[in-house]
């Protein structure tokens, strides 16, 4: 009598555990796919979480996307090379020059049209030969000035090199770069031809500027420094320049200036071996579209890579986007660059940052 | 309060005043030494006496009296707040210790840790300029005379205490200085090696003929070697005076009390000259007004135990008192007996000798002890 | 009696099992936090670095063949061991009299006094570090004061000179607490004892006190020195990027070119940089003594 009453609690029991948990299993199996984005932090987080992950997630209520916080590409490569045994990062926005070190570590998943179709609307300059990831970002070397102090606007980078600005310029030197950014468009103006052979003109010019920098490390960014008044002329990167500028147009001026420039790109990388990289798929389909490529270029003013995003006009003014623009900017392989950079480094450091 | 006797004015010293100007000439003069820190009351005050060349001067005391203080003031350590110092009929009183010529000995002897014996020694002569060659032969000397020559290299850690004090005084009197101040030298010693090094101490002042101020709180180490001995109290000398005449007739209770054992007792002066303590009467030395409280003072070794049942001693002008023996302390060399002798307990103390002499507690006995070892104090005075 | 002795050696087998028990857990701890990572590091610097930073597969000497042979990283060497042993000196020669000072008050005061010297430790480097730059800056306290006597203040930011005074001001407290700890050995009667033999105040500091002082003077520099050598972020921010160091040097490295392999072996040196500190602190130690 015991046993069979216990036998039928028993059964009871677990047919009642089954109702009741029936609708919380779906749920949980909705929710199931969870991936990891790891990019930026700071106001990139902010304005990345705003104007894509948080609508992705809405329109695939299945996925749930974790932001995962990082200073900067090589803390966020360092972290992968951590995890390699066990991934837990699905995906990885990062500067293309390491970009290319993840690629070369086997870290990522190299994406095709047939997995990621979306590929086919993207500009041609975001494919980069060598890279596992496409580019997500465009963003361009601008020149940074007190708007309260530089009147008219300047348009040159010229004005980089003026007298009266003596112990007020500040950027971050080689490695940085910007300081290789720099080194490219003063290579340019001081009639170089081959950037990656002998950049030697390029750092004979930005040797000329030496004198007038307060710092090669400005703290804590360029931009904040030039708000705060402690620097007059800077070089830093439009996306964030912009934005810094919409909030203090009295205080921080964008300029890029006519000679052109040289972009900057975010890739964005598939990590391979990490769980739910279909999910991880669907988001980054997502990312490249023209809907999140439009949403993220107004809210950062970073460039879009999806050639067919319609972009506002305002938000287009901002952007190295407009085609006069992309006429002017000087072609750059980063990887290639990446493969000079020690040089460059030890030239700066000879010819450039111990001028006085 | 007996203040030493002056056989010249300071001023009328001889300016330069080396051994040769005799044993009777001034050295040192102290003239109302004041030493105030703050508004506390002072350290020392109204301190005033005068060393002869070659004297060997203790100042005793219990700790915080003074004399340490006092001996700063002297060596130039602290700086006197009132009163002036004399060597030789010089002012010193403004010098900084540098230029004071003085040879000090500390407690802990203050040997420099990071120099050798040799070097220690040498110190002084290094800073005086000598020569080389001459302080090396003049520190073997004074190595030589506290027999430490085999020791010259050696650190201060590798030396035992006795040791490090040799080196401490051969530091001090190498310099050949003016004078000698001694702080507590013995202090850190075992009892055994404490005796030695005080008369090696007394040895070389004497053969040196320097004058001398030795700092102690044990009376028995002034005693055995100083020439005068000034107690201080609360930084004012109690009494200056040698070591005999400290013992034997000392002018206050406290100076009784702190250069040896004293049984105190309470009475009142009679008409005849004697004093009533309880149901006894006493004779004393001294008179003093009838009617007066007194306190007399007797030292323990100054009194005779006899048996009680053998006839009663001979009185012979004596203070003879019945009593019965409380409490026997067997100290090696001597016996102390509490005696109760009416409502008073006496100290007796009797060297040991061989054989069954001695009494036991229960004993009926007589004490009995001269009216010349017998003290008296206005009453009152020994607070 | 003869139960003791036959129990004594016992006790102490005991006492040594003991001890060491007490002691595997930090001796663990640095095993998995210290010795594993230096020997993770050093491995790492015998990999091999490709264009971009990545790390390639294989061992090769080649990171180290060109760290040793180009006079680049030689400079940068030489010019950390120059400004560490400088910014070492002037921390020195800043702290010094405040430690003998703080020595010589009387107990409360002196606890107090030390507090005070210390209180620096409680903001970090970074915050401290922020303060210089505002007081160095051109429109800064310092170059004002300069100003006002009417001299032309010379550039005390973003180059060597401020990461001198930033540090050394920096690594006081901890050169004053070694000094302190040191002047423990110092007696006041030492120093008497000397004026009554004849010595001139000076004198007295330079045959007495100073030798005394010198294990704590030696101790503090050795910290300073080590301090100096691997601090990081204040040469960063008052650096404005002029001043390479080697800690510098290993973070650009590490985050700014990738080059890891590179900065494992520049942390390397930096460690035989410590060694040899410490190597000399040990000669000069048996020497004082």
């Amino acid at each position: 009598m015991v046993t069979m009453f216990d036998r039928r609690a028993l059964l009871l029991g677990a047919a009642a555990t089954g109702v009741l948990a029936a609708p919380w299993v779906r749920t949980a199996h909705a929710q199931e796919k969870t991936i990891t984005l790891m990019a930026y932090t700071g106001i990139f987080e902010e304005r990345y979480k705003a104007a894509v992950v948080d609508p992705f997630m809405r329109a695939n209520p299945g996925i749930k996307v974790n932001y995962y916080g990082s200073p900067n590409s090589a803390q966020s490569l360092g972290m992968l090379r951590a995890q390699k045994a066990a991934p837990q990062t699905n995906l990885c926005i990062m500067d293309a020059s390491v970009a290319k070190a993840g690629t070369d570590e086997q870290l990522y998943d190299a994406v095709d049209n047939a997995r990621l179709p979306v590929l086919a609307e993207l500009n041609p300059m975001a494919i980069i030969p060598g890279l596992a990831g496409p580019a997500v970002t465009f963003d361009s070397a601008v020149l940074l000035y007190s708007a309260a102090k530089v009147k008219p606007a300047p348009t040159s980078w010229r004005e980089l090199w003026k007298p009266e600005y003596k112990g007020q310029v500040g950027l971050p030197a080689a490695p940085d770069i910007v300081g290789l950014a720099l080194t490219m468009v003063a290579d340019r103006l001081a009639g170089g031809t081959d950037f990656i052979k002998d950049p030697s003109k390029g750092i004979a010019l930005v040797g000329e500027m030496a004198p007038s920098v307060q710092t090669w490390d400005p703290k804590p960014d360029v931009y904040s420094a030039i708000i705060s008044g402690g620097l007059t002329l800077g070089v830093g990167w439009n996306a964030r320049g912009q934005l810094f500028s919409s909030q203090n147009p009295d205080r921080l001026g964008v300029t890029l200036p006519e000679e052109g420039s040289v972009f900057q790109i975010n890739t964005l990388n598939l990590v391979k071996g990490a769980p739910n990289n279909d999910a991880a798929l669907a988001f980054m389909a997502y990312a490249l579209g023209q809907e999140a490529q439009k949403s993220f270029t107004e809210a950062m003013f970073y460039a879009p890579t999806n050639a067919k995003t319609q972009v506002s006009a305002e938000a287009l003014a901002r952007t190295a986007a407009t085609p006069e623009r992309m006429a002017k900017m000087i072609d750059v392989n980063w990887i290639e660059v990446a493969k000079v950079r020690d040089g460059i480094t030890e030239q700066w450091r000879r010819r450039v940052i111990n001028r006085r | 309060m007996a203040i030493a006797r002056a056989p010249h004015a300071a001023g009328e010293a001889p300016r330069d005043a080396a051994p040769a100007a005799g044993l009777n000439s001034v050295h040192l003069t102290l003239e109302a030494l004041e030493k105030r820190y703050g508004n506390l009351p002072p350290s020392v005050s109204a301190l005033s006496l005068q060393l002869r060349q070659g004297e060997l001067l203790g100042l005793l005391g219990p700790s915080g009296c003074g004399k340490t203080t006092t001996l700063r003031m002297i060596s130039g350590l602290v700086p006197v707040t009132a009163g002036r110092i004399l060597v030789a009929g010089r002012d010193v009183t403004a010098l900084p210790p540098y230029r004071r010529d003085m040879g000090v000995v500390f407690q802990a002897y203050a040997l420099f840790p990071h120099m050798t014996v040799a070097e220690n020694v040498a110190f002084g002569l290094e800073m005086r300029k000598v020569s080389r060659t001459e302080a090396k032969e003049r520190v073997m000397r004074a190595l030589g005379m506290v027999r430490l020559e085999a020791l010259a290299d050696r650190k201060p850690r590798e030396l035992s205490g006795g040791q490090q004090q040799r080196v401490a005084l051969a530091r001090a009197l190498v310099i050949e200085p003016s004078i000698l101040l001694l702080d507590e030298p013995l202090s850190n010693l075992d009892a055994k090696l404490r005796d030695e090094m005080r008369n090696e101490i007394r040895d070389i002042q004497q053969r040196l003929g320097i004058t001398a101020v030795f700092v102690t709180h044990d009376q028995v180490e002034a005693m055995a070697i100083c020439d005068r001995i000034g107690v201080m109290r609360a930084g004012r000398l109690e009494q200056i005076a040698t070591p005999l005449e400290m013992y034997e007739r000392p002018t206050t209770p406290f100076v009784a009390d702190f250069v040896g054992r004293m049984n105190h007792l309470r009475g009142t002066r009679l008409e005849g000259g004697g004093v009533r303590v309880g149901e006894a009467v006493l004779a004393t030395a001294g008179t003093s007004p009838a009617g007066e409280a007194l306190l007399l003072m007797v030292r323990p070794h100054r009194i005779q135990m006899t048996p009680a049942a053998t006839a009663q001693p001979e009185a012979a002008g004596r203070n003879v008192q019945p009593g019965t023996v409380r409490r026997v302390t067997f100290v090696g060399d001597a016996l102390h007996y509490e005696v109760a002798m009416g409502a008073e307990t006496m100290l007796v103390e009797s060297s040991t000798v061989s054989g069954p002499q001695s009494f036991a507690v229960g004993d009926a006995v007589f004490l009995a002890w001269s009216p010349d070892d017998t003290l008296t104090f206005p009453a009152g005075t020994e607070a | 009696m003869s139960a003791a002795l036959l129990t004594r050696p016992r006790a102490d087998w005991r006492g040594g099992t003991v001890l060491m028990a007490l002691l595997a857990p930090i001796l663990l701890v640095n095993v998995l936090t210290f010795l594993a990572p230096v020997i993770n590091l050093a491995m790492l610097s015998f990999r091999g670095s490709g264009p971009g930073g990545s790390i390639q597969e294989g061992l090769t000497t080649a990171t180290w063949t060109s760290l040793l042979t180009d006079s680049f990283y030689w400079e940068i060497l030489l010019g950390t061991v120059w400004t560490s042993l400088l910014i070492t000196f002037l921390t020195l020669l800043c702290s010094y009299p405040v430690a003998l000072w703080v020595s010589r008050l009387g107990a409360r005061w002196r606890n107090l006094m030390m507090v005070v010297c210390i209180s620096p430790l409680l903001v970090s480097a970074v915050v401290r570090t922020y303060g210089w730059m505002i007081l160095l800056g051109d429109q800064g306290f310092v170059p004002g004061v300069i100003r006002a006597m009417g001299m032309t203040p010379p550039r005390l930011l973003f180059n060597e000179t401020g990461v001198i005074i930033g540090l050394t001001e920096i690594l006081m407290p901890y050169m004053i607490l070694s000094l302190l700890a040191g002047f423990g050995k110092l007696d006041r009667t030492l120093e008497d004892a000397a004026g009554t033999l004849g010595a001139r105040p000076f004198t007295v500091f330079r045959r007495i006190v100073l030798p005394l002082s010198l294990p704590g003077l030696l101790l503090g520099c050795l910290l300073t020195f080590v301090l100096a050598v691997s601090s990081f972020i204040t040469p960063k921010l008052l650096g404005g990027g002029r001043v390479v160091l080697l800690a510098t040097e290993i973070y650009d490295q590490a985050i700014v070119t990738l080059n890891w392999p590179l900065a494992s072996a520049l942390s390397i040196l930096v460690l035989v940089v410590f060694g040899a500190a410490l190597a000399v602190y040990g000669q000069l130690s048996k020497l004082v003594d």
